[in-house]
């Protein structure tokens, strides 16, 4: 019985995507977006997707699949959400969509060949992602989450991902 | 008698054009223009943005706060309907467009006859209500807007822009949609726009006793016993005795049937008294 709640629930509300920049938490996003799609028409990369099957509640609302296409931090969706699901931020720096994780078994950096793409690519250069002294790539506090880095990774499956904060 | 005017041809271009422009505005979006966005939850025309009431209503209680960029978005649709009625199901919304050929269709493919329950129509708007309460109080309860997630107007017009930008079948909007469809074909006669959607239940209530009605001028009607006018009517309203909140949505096909120009649309005017049986209402057939 308690087991089927989950389940039910976790159908309706999985767990948050990468959500647009500027996004509320998740909660207050659900509740907030009204499904217009004009963040999505408005994101001139083709970054922003209406949620496909297996959104739940979240049917209609807008995700970034980096893999896919990154999002450019080009700050064009956030004006144009009419009920502030998307808080009009400018600055880049102030998004917090999610943060980028190396995976060390599968990293070319970390397999000890030398890679650097993530670090030369990412918006923020110099800020979000590191060289450290073993040249092996280090994300800090500062990444926001677009997701460019996991775009360029040269590995098969991603070694560097973003992890969505649930807010954006 | 002067020349009448034929409001169906007008509204079904008005119809045609919604639906046509819903269905190009991603390729505009693509192709560059950025000042038009959106789709019948919100639109963005320049500098001014469109929100439809019931959707905004719906946000506002699942955020659970208020919001002024709502409440603006919401203020000139919200006049078009206290001026002119519910005349976004009948002239705006592409379900409508799409619901009215179903059931016209229907209606030929089972070579059933046009007619209503006299007096069905009434019994409708305690439904509808019942209806657009619990989508209301469901939103706020799970702090998601209901009404702008599952009524057909935002998902159909939507459909066109995710089968845009996904590039693959909007499986979800697209599942969604043909509950609506099963809906529309399993129950009784365009039931989804008259009973279901809480889009048309909101846009019912928000009236006026001057918002734009079919005027009735009693001394003009052939026979008020029989006329066939409630059955020109897509939802079976009696023109002639229907009341304020009885689901008028002014598309006017009564005004354009009515062969001595008893109905016109305008507002004010006499209604004829409720009967409770209208001798031969529903079995009186035109085809």
């Amino acid at each position: 019985m308690k087991l089927s709640r989950r389940f039910v629930l976790e159908l309706l509300f999985p767990p948050p995507p990468l959500r647009p920049p500027g996004a509320k938490d998740e909660r207050a996003f659900l509740s907030l977006c009204i499904r217009c799609n004009r963040c999505v028409a408005a994101c001139p990369y083709g970054t922003l997707k209406p949620a496909p099957l297996g959104a739940g509640a979240g049917a209609g609302t807008p995700l970034v699949v980096p893999r896919e296409v990154p999002c450019y931090l080009c700050m064009a969706c956030p004006p144009v959400c009419p009920t502030g699901a998307l808080d009009p931020i400018a600055d880049k720096r102030a998004v917090r969509m999610g943060v980028a994780v190396v995976d060390p078994n599968t990293c070319y950096a970390h397999l000890g060949i030398l890679c650097r793409t993530c670090v030369d690519e990412c918006p923020l250069e110099g800020e979000a992602i590191l060289q450290d002294q073993q040249l092996l790539p280090v994300v800090t506090e500062k990444c926001v989450g677009c997701g460019v880095c996991e775009k360029v990774c040269p590995v098969a499956e991603p070694a560097i991902v973003v992890k969505p904060r649930g807010r954006g | 008698m002067r020349a009448k005017r034929r409001w169906t041809p007008l509204r079904r271009g008005v119809q045609a054009a919604f639906a046509a422009f819903y269905l190009l505005l991603p390729w505009l979006n693509r192709g560059g223009l950025r000042a038009v966005l959106g789709n019948l939850a919100s639109l963005k025309l320049g500098p001014v943005d469109l929100i439809e009431p019931a959707a905004g209503v719906s946000t506002l209680l699942a955020s659970g706060q208020w919001s002024w960029a709502l409440a603006w978005g919401m203020a000139l649709p919200l006049l078009l309907a206290l001026v002119l009625g519910p005349v976004f199901c009948s002239w705006v919304c592409p379900w409508g467009l799409f619901s009215e050929g179903l059931d016209s269709f229907k209606l030929r493919l089972l070579k059933l006859r046009r007619s209503w329950s006299a007096e069905g129509y009434r019994r409708l708007f305690w439904l509808r209500l019942a209806v657009l309460v619990a989508f209301l109080a469901g939103s706020w309860a799970f702090a998601v807007p209901l009404v702008a997630l599952l009524a057909p107007p935002r998902l159909l017009s939507s459909l066109p822009q995710e089968l845009f930008y996904l590039r693959v079948p909007p499986t979800l909007t697209g599942a969604l949609l043909l509950l609506w469809l099963a809906a529309e074909l399993l129950l009784p006669r365009r039931w989804v726009c008259r009973a279901l959607c809480p889009v048309g239940s909101f846009w019912n209530l928000l009236r006026t006793p001057w918002t734009i009605t079919v005027r009735f001028q009693p001394a003009l009607c052939l026979d008020p016993q029989v006329a066939p006018c409630h059955l020109h009517c897509p939802w079976g309203i009696d023109p002639r005795r229907m009341g304020r909140f009885d689901g008028c949505t002014n598309c006017l096909r009564c005004v354009d049937g009515c062969p001595s120009g008893a109905l016109l649309a305008g507002s004010g005017g006499a209604r004829l008294p409720v009967h409770p049986q209208t001798p031969g209402a529903g079995a009186a057939a035109t085809s």
